[in-house]
């Protein structure tokens, strides 16, 4: 569980930067901040999954790319793509999700 | 109600040619039969700053690790190299692309449940929908199901940032309009993007939305299901 815990904490800290980043794109404040304020609870879930056995080596190594990936943006445009992404493919890599729950109001969402 | 064809002007032009890259029905084409995982490694990869595969692949261990069926492994590959392949295109020209996968995705997806040789709802693209005593839209829809009995426009976007009023409001004043001639019209918005995503993006949005549908990338396989 160790383990799981440091390579979440990781992921943390870079998809906060990636908001950080994306975070210049002025029009866009709102959404970047609901999506971290979403999101990264749930990556922080992630931790908390029990899979009943420790994570692999290349799951590891799955979320440590995906930091470095993430940590290549330089373009805030680029960021906000990736703050959608990013916990989505992190969570596939550990077997979780991230979906949690999603807002009943608006749109018919799954009409 | 009808539906014409958009007229072409000068970028019109320039994307129809990105459309009918093969590259575009390739990508499309592997995309329509992808699972979930799948849909979001073409995503990544297209987003992407990196295009090495081997980067991709250890990013993905559950599409390309150890003790992944071999089939599942090489159609996981055939999405990478496509996707690679976009992202390749160059900054200017992959967002183009993108749009232009999503778009056809939706489209194979659509045919997929009519079937191709139906001639009661043709699937089409880039269309308009004109309304008596209403001014025509200023853009077509990306994909629409010509359908006489239950007739459908899609808007197609690569991201939930593309999500914004003037296409929700575009979406629902077409519903509208057919409503006021008595017919029934599907609108719905397909976005290759997380659902989550998108509605975080529509909780914000003060456009009129309730009859408007999301197609998230979670829910892109219901497009090929018979409507309800």
């Amino acid at each position: 569980m160790h383990e799981q815990t440091e390579v979440i904490e990781r992921a943390v800290e870079a998809y906060q930067a990636l908001a950080d980043l994306a975070e210049a794109i002025e029009d866009e404040w709102q959404y970047v901040n609901d999506l971290a304020d979403a999101y990264l609870p749930s990556i922080r879930a992630l931790a908390e999954v029990d899979s009943g056995r420790p994570l692999t080596a290349n799951q590891v190594a799955a979320v440590d790319e995906a930091i470095a990936e993430i940590g290549l943006i330089t373009d805030p445009h680029k960021a906000i793509d990736w703050l959608s992404t990013f916990p989505h493919v992190v969570a596939l890599a550990l077997g979780g999700d991230v979906d949690g729950a999603v807002s009943a109001g608006g749109a018919g969402a799954d009409r | 109600m009808r539906f014409q064809d958009a007229a072409k002007d000068g970028r019109a032009v320039v994307y129809a040619g990105i459309q009918a890259d093969p590259l575009v029905a390739r990508a499309a084409t592997l995309l329509t039969r992808a699972t979930a995982a799948e849909r979001w490694l073409a995503r990544a990869a297209m987003n992407g700053e990196r295009t090495e595969a081997d980067v991709w692949r250890r990013i993905f261990p559950s599409l390309f690790g150890e003790g992944v069926a071999t089939e599942l492994r090489e159609r996981a590959e055939l999405i990478l190299e496509a996707s690679l392949e976009v992202a390749n295109r160059g900054e200017a020209a992959r967002s183009s692309y993108r749009g232009a996968v999503v778009e056809e995705l939706t489209a194979r997806l659509l045919t997929a449940r009519h079937g191709p040789a139906a001639s009661d709802a043709q699937v089409r693209r880039e269309r308009r929908v004109l309304f008596d005593g209403v001014p025509a839209e200023i853009h077509p829809y990306d994909v629409t199901v010509e359908s006489g009995a239950r007739p459908e426009v899609y808007d197609c976007k690569w991201g939930a940032r593309g999500i914004n009023a003037d296409v929700l409001n575009q979406l629902d004043d077409a519903r509208a309009h057919a409503a006021e001639e008595d017919l029934r019209l599907d609108v719905a918005v397909v976005v290759f993007d997380a659902r989550r995503s998108c509605q975080i993006r529509l909780d914000r949005s003060t456009a009129s939305r309730a009859g408007t549908r999301l197609v998230a990338l979670e829910d892109l396989d219901g497009l090929a299901e018979p409507r309800a």
